[in-house]
């Protein structure tokens, strides 16, 4: 009996220290509720809008990606606009969050989206693989109607990479080619002029490289610099078609004129047209082997061009290195004329923004996608505007590389864009290791076309959600 | 009172807020994350059930079966190239009789510096232009050898960091139990004639085999989940050639094209291959050394 006694009571202790903990747990949020128990998020929602005369002081998350030296004049152009809505918004402050590039796109911003709770603005890019993805899984704000307010609705070159169903969900930045950088001084000291032709571009790689000069920088630890080269390779080699045909199902990877593309790069690689060792190093590391003179050719963005006038980073480069677009290459299919050219990189909005912070968004939107900003970008960082410029705002562009860039432009018969934003994420994920066997020589341009092909087949069968 | 603690029920009633919170916060989580394993969920669109077939995708990638050797041999460096140098460098620094505290201190400090400062020290000592390595090994003549990128060097040169940055925390757990070693039976090996390397050898190795035998353990276990390293050196490349499991895990589940439901599946994997390792170990080497002890 006094057994059973003893166990009750030590079961009433035990219940009872349990139950004390939960509570204090629920005074707790009672006490925080007042009149709502037990429905927290109510009154978070409902506190601003009950006492609009008054200031609140809030804060709006901002991911950007203008980290280091290179990026120096759009964080310059980013930090005026920030500071211009803060002014105009009473209360907000920017909580800045600077993330490299590959780390917000691939990893940090995937997992945000995967949880629910990205940041309020963010950097962005277009397409299946970004963008899109996030806008049908209704992660992001539409736009449309922020647009139409400011009356920016027409004013944008290309929307395509992030308008989903007629409806806006990102805004590019800017627009850019790629195209190859050369390194002027070197180019006279071997007597070779500006590449127009495929003959003359190989020409120069082979007396760069009898000279004991690397043809092309490189740096391919990350995968997608070495991508911009072979996705242009394929623009070329199989038409500007074929960026949209892989997801569409009209163009096979292992089609002979894909297979030629890559077969091109590999021929390059195994001449050792690129920086030896390429796999260890970085994409910052392409620059330095360009702008220390060890490479005389690269292969890369066109907003990379403001680094070339500016001393600190270019050093005696500055003002001596010169941009020309991929020349037709033999037996290329489609228009030879036709350029990269991608409106992919910008910003996107939490679609889980309340009031307070769409009109910190909208200031945002309004005073960063203007002529000033977007001249000033085109003057400052070499980016090309993403809304329509006058002339006499174009006319203002004095630095080469940018007018060079916009000539090319001008002259193309259009724009292919990269693939990375047609197709699935698998089929990039999958082109991603493919082009670092490739470069190892661990597999030939046959069996990474063959590769690709199988992952986009498996993608192009699967039933649209 | 006596009574009440003869009585099953009251242990029970003890355990039982302890198991209910180890409950909540470990074995809940892990099953219904489990779930997911089986689901083709990528974070953002919904998810069904597809049943085995993340398991089987994994283990037909031939880039996994190649993490998974890559995890055998940081293993096997780390039981038979890590575990006898900790032991001889043990004894070495616990038979020095002046500045041992300095040297103690010494081959401690890198497991206290953060994996990310180690990847970017060792990312500059092996550069293949600048770093300190091949300037030196170019004094000889030798050509610049790209420790980072070349797939023959890769594995070899963070098997080297990795050791180097661990291997100072376990000496220092072998030197605390050797210098706990009772004294007369050194001593007594020596007046009867006994060389250093005898005493080493004969002594003190048998009388610290129960600490071997965990350090061997953490070893293997602490093989099987390496990743830190990896990541901040290599990111597994180049083409693979580090990739191990848990580096496999963080591309699939996280990379370009996020997949938590097949990073799920090789989480399971490699808690399944550590469990059994380390059940395996137990079971032969711990045992019998437990047992030649006591």
């Amino acid at each position: 009996m006094k057994k059973v006694l003893t166990l009750v009571l030590m079961l009433v202790v035990a219940a009872s220290t349990v139950l004390a903990a939960c509570g204090s747990d629920n005074k707790g949020n009672n006490g925080n509720a007042t009149n709502q128990p037990g429905n927290t998020d109510a009154p978070a929602t409902t506190a601003p809008t009950a006492e609009p005369e008054k200031v609140e002081p809030f804060s709006v998350s901002l991911r950007h990606i203008q980290i280091g030296e290179s990026t120096k004049f759009r964080k310059a152009i980013l930090d005026d606009v920030v500071k211009k809505t803060e002014d105009e918004i009473p209360g907000l402050t920017f909580e800045l969050d600077g993330l490299e590039d590959q780390v917000n796109r691939f990893t940090k911003l995937p997992a945000e989206m995967a949880a629910g709770r990205p940041p309020i603005v963010f950097d962005l890019f277009g397409g299946a693989g970004d963008a899109l993805k996030y806008a049908a899984a209704g992660r992001l704000l539409d736009l449309t109607p922020i647009l139409e307010e400011l009356g920016l609705s027409d004013r944008f070159l290309n929307l395509g990479q992030f308008t989903l169903d007629g409806k806006v969900y990102g805004l590019p930045i800017g627009g850019n080619t790629e195209g190859f950088y050369y390194n002027e001084v070197l180019f006279e000291k071997y007597g070779l002029k500006e590449p127009t032709t495929w003959e003359e571009l190989e020409l120069a790689a082979e007396t760069l490289k009898s000279n004991g000069i690397t043809p092309f920088a490189m740096g391919s630890k990350g995968a997608w610099v070495p991508l911009m080269l072979v996705n242009t390779l394929i623009g070329r080699y199989a038409g500007p078609e074929a960026i949209d045909g892989f997801p569409a199902g009209t163009q096979a990877w292992n089609a002979p004129e894909v297979v030629n593309a890559l077969t091109k790069y590999e021929e390059w690689i195994k001449k050792g047209y690129f920086t030896k060792g390429e796999l260890g190093y970085e994409y910052a590391d392409m620059l330095n082997d360009f702008v220390s003179g060890k490479a005389g050719m690269m292969f890369d963005g066109s907003w990379r061009s403001s680094v070339f006038k500016d001393q600190e980073q270019a050093g005696e480069l500055t003002g001596k290195v010169g941009f020309f677009a991929m020349p037709a290459v033999p037996g290329g299919k489609g228009d030879q004329t036709f350029v990269n050219g991608n409106y992919s990189n910008g910003y996107g909005f939490s679609a889980k923004a309340n009031e307070n912070e769409l009109k910190a968004i909208k200031a945002f939107i309004k005073n960063l996608y203007n002529d000033e900003m977007q001249l000033r970008g085109l003057l400052e960082d070499g980016v090309l505007p993403s809304i329509k410029l006058s002339d006499e705002a174009i006319a203002k562009v004095d630095d080469r590389i940018s007018t060079k860039v916009m000539n090319i432009l001008g002259a193309s018969g259009g724009a292919f864009s990269h693939y990375d934003s047609t197709v699935p994420s698998e089929v990039y994920s999958e082109s991603e290791s493919q082009i670092h066997k490739l470069i190892a020589g661990k597999a030939t341009s046959q069996e990474v076309a063959d590769a690709l092909q199988k992952v986009q087949e498996t993608a192009n069968s699967r039933p649209a959600e | 009172m006596k009574q009440t603690l003869r009585n099953p029920a009251v242990y029970a009633l003890f355990i039982i807020p302890t198991l209910a919170l180890y409950c909540l916060f470990f074995i809940y989580p892990m099953i219904t994350s489990s779930y997911y394993a089986f689901t083709d969920w990528n974070g953002l669109d919904n998810y069904k059930f597809i049943g085995l077939k993340n398991f089987a995708d994994v283990f037909s990638d031939p880039d996994f079966r190649s993490a998974i050797v890559n995890n055998i041999i940081f293993i096997l460096f780390a039981v038979f190239v890590q575990v006898p140098l900790i032991i001889i460098m043990a004894i070495l620094i616990g038979s020095v009789k002046r500045l041992q505290g300095f040297y103690k201190t010494t081959v401690f400090i890198p497991s206290i510096l953060s994996t990310a400062v180690i990847g970017i020290l060792w990312g500059f000592i092996y550069h293949p232009e600048i770093g300190p390595l091949n300037t030196f090994l170019r004094l000889f003549g030798i050509e610049n050898i790209y420790w980072l990128a070349d797939e023959k060097w890769a594995m070899p040169a963070v098997l080297f960091v990795n050791a180097w940055q661990w291997m100072g925390f376990y000496i220092v757990i072998v030197l605390a139990s050797i210098l706990a070693l009772p004294k007369e039976l050194n001593e007594a090996a020596a007046i009867d004639g006994a060389t250093g390397f005898q005493r080493a050898i004969y002594i003190t190795v048998p009388l610290i085999k129960p600490i071997i035998s965990v350090i061997m353990m953490l070893s293997i276990a602490g093989a099987m989940r390496v990743v830190d390293i990896v990541l901040v050196m290599t990111k597994g490349g180049p083409v693979g050639a580090t990739e191990v499991m848990a580096s496999y895990l963080v591309k699939e589940a996280m990379g370009v094209n996020p997949n938590y439901g097949l990073g799920t599946a090789i989480s399971l994997i490699i808690f399944a291959f550590a469990l059994i390792l380390t059940a395996l170990y137990q079971m032969s080497f711990g045992r019998s050394e437990k047992g030649d002890v006591s």
